[in-house]
């Protein structure tokens, strides 16, 4: 079983969104995963410097993967639909064009940062614990089952599409976070927009198209009746959670809706508690559902 | 093989749509369309859609098989008999329904000509031939794929919430135009994709490269265009504003400056103190006087600034389009 990770947390879990990565290395350890840390690492760039500066964007994510290499890890474990594309992408093309990697070696090695020989795998935890060993050690590991608990997954854009960077699953019928769901010992929730955007990447320069496109997956899930959503993506965490109240208003829906993020669903069913996994830093308070969780044992 | 597929059927009367079920019996080769043929021919000769060329090419067959847009022609039968499904065939979305699985696509042409899709020239046409390097038709090669069927534009997620984005066909195609050696007018279009519903609408969904039946890629293609407006300074959208916060940031700290992406994207939402003070008492806002630093800080500048150079080399191949030969022979 594979249980060794260069561990790349990315901005917001390491900044607005802590609560997702305290939760993940509490995870971890419950699941005999070993994050190993990577020194120096930075943002990726997100979509904003894949899109202004591409160049740069490959630089800075050849630089992440050369990092990893250089720690002996074969694998980069990412926490974040967007870091994960930025850094598959890279890594896809760098690997496609030897011309390209020599020429992004050379930049990397005359600044004196580590080069990439192309060996880096990068996986999100969503598919190291919704299959194969890591599937059976999460079954393992849920040891207070969710039950009676009504679940609604949202993945985000950009752990389904582009299919042929990511290829995990179907990406119009996605089933990795209903299978952690139920091994967690909830009911998961369908429903049709599970797989839309969150609008998070345009809220800032573009509120009012980003709110319509977050009220739909919102009210889709309340209607379903769902008790919390949960999702495998920061930004879509945060839209979800910190944006409801300007949905709601929006949309003149009273939404109430819990936003978890996946390692703190897991970390629940886990047995670990609400401190440890930090269900205060939400916007939108999960009591109605944390009660229900922790019914039988103190917070 | 025994298909049946489930029909969204709409006549202009009708207040809303039904679905209608056929089942027919079909050759193991057999696509959507000729799946459409068949019960038009043998069952319902009202049944609604367009077609011509069956082969991927006339971009007319356009229409969604379980809420995902395909190229009815281009999409075997086979593999979903197989898996034991029974497909909803229902029209693309975000073009108003005419009949059954047939939509109004003058909202899609409208935004094609609203870019401008032909060749701007200055001077006189070349006497014989324009001379393309191999190179500088790479650059637009993707672009150049599309056969305009609709598909992207059917699923892509903002234009739900902005039905007047210029979308992913339009903007790809600008993207086909502001790449071409030959054009003269690159800083026309850049200013153009840089408005209200240009590329800073694009919420970076990917539906639409998961949905080109072509391989065209349009996000890629937004991408391209976001990035020239970038490399040419022109700031003045939101969107642009904020992808700078993220290019200084990495290269400053390391780390994404979130604190600064409010007031630099939009100083006006910065004034909106409660939704500020929210985010403070969950501790979603960093201290903005002591920002997370990255290690190795040096490396990342470093980097930046050399490529940035670099940059500046590419960017002025694309400004005048250098290696166009004009060939003046009469």
């Amino acid at each position: 079983m594979k249980s060794s990770y260069a561990y790349y947390p990315g901005c917001l879990a390491s900044l607005s969104q802590k609560e997702l990565d305290t939760s993940t290395r509490a995870v971890a350890e419950r699941l005999g995963f070993s994050l190993v840390e990577i020194p120096g690492f930075t943002c990726c760039g997100a979509g904003d410097v894949h899109e202004a500066r591409p160049e740069y964007y490959l630089h800075l994510n050849a630089r992440i993967l050369g990092q990893a290499e250089q720690l002996e890890q074969d694998t980069i474990m990412t926490i974040c639909n967007v870091c994960t594309l930025n850094l598959r992408q890279a890594n896809h093309k760098l690997r496609e064009d030897a011309e390209l990697l020599a020429r992004v070696n050379k930049n990397l090695a005359e600044v004196g940062a580590a080069t990439y020989s192309g060996g880096v795998e990068v996986r999100h935890l969503l598919w190291e614990i919704a299959e194969g060993d890591g599937y059976e050690k999460l079954k393992q590991v849920a040891e207070r089952p969710l039950t009676g608990i009504r679940i609604a997954p949202f993945y985000g854009c950009q752990i389904l599409r582009p299919s042929k960077l990511l290829g995990f699953e179907d990406p119009d019928r996605p089933q990795s976070l209903e299978r952690i769901i139920t091994a967690c010992g909830a009911e998961p929730v369908d429903y049709p927009s599970k797989i839309k955007c969150c609008g998070f990447p345009i809220v800032l320069a573009r509120e009012e198209v980003a709110l319509g496109e977050l009220i739909q997956p919102l009210a889709e899930a309340q209607a379903a009746g769902a008790d919390a959503m949960v999702t495998p993506c920061p930004l879509c965490h945060l839209s979800l959670d910190a944006w409801q109240g300007k949905a709601a208003r929006e949309a003149d829906i009273d939404f109430d809706m819990p936003i978890l993020h996946l390692a703190q669903l897991v970390g629940a069913a886990a047995g670990l508690s609400y401190d440890e996994l930090l269900f205060k830093r939400h916007l939108v308070r999960t009591d109605r559902l944390t009660d229900k969780i922790y019914a039988e044992t103190t917070q | 093989m025994e298909v049946t597929l489930q029909i969204q059927r709409y006549l202009p009367d009708d207040d809303e749509s039904r679905l209608d079920s056929f089942t027919v019996d079909a050759p193991e080769t057999a696509t959507l369309l000729d799946v459409l043929d068949q019960i038009k021919d043998e069952q319902d000769g009202s049944l609604t859609y367009r077609k011509s060329c069956r082969m991927a090419v006339c971009g007319s067959c356009g229409m969604r098989m379980d809420g995902a847009a395909v190229l009815a022609c281009k999409q075997p039968m086979a593999p979903l008999v197989e898996e034991g499904r029974t497909p909803v065939i229902s029209p693309m979305g975000n073009l108003p329904v005419i009949k059954d699985l047939v939509v109004d696509m003058e909202p899609f042409w409208g935004k094609f000509r609203a870019v401008q899709p032909w060749l701007e020239e200055d001077g006189d046409p070349p006497v014989k031939e324009w001379r393309v390097q191999q190179q500088e038709l790479d650059r637009i090669f993707k672009e150049a794929l599309c056969i305009q069927c609709g598909c992207c534009v059917s699923e892509c997620n903002s234009m739900e919430a902005d039905p007047d984005f210029l979308g992913p066909a339009a903007l790809a195609k600008a993207a086909r135009f502001v790449g071409d050696a030959r054009d003269r007018g690159r800083m026309k279009r850049l200013q153009m994709a840089n408005g209200a519903h240009g590329v800073w609408d694009c919420t970076r969904c990917y539906f639409c490269n998961e949905r080109c039946p072509k391989g065209v890629d349009p996000r890629d293609a937004i991408a391209k265009i976001g990035g020239e407006i970038y490399a040419e300074g022109m700031l003045s959208d939101k969107g642009a504003r904020h992808a700078q916060v993220f290019d200084f940031s990495s290269h400053a700290t390391g780390y994404l400056l979130e604190t600064a992406l409010v007031p630099y994207t939009d100083p006006m939402k910065a004034l909106d103190v409660k939704f500020a003070l929210k985010m403070v008492r969950a501790g979603k806002a960093p201290n903005p006087l002591r920002p997370h630093r990255a290690n190795k800080l040096g490396e990342v500048r470093a980097l930046s600034k050399l490529v940035k150079e670099q940059e500046k080399e590419s960017l002025a191949d694309k400004r005048t389009g250098v290696t166009v030969d004009r060939e003046n022979e009469s």
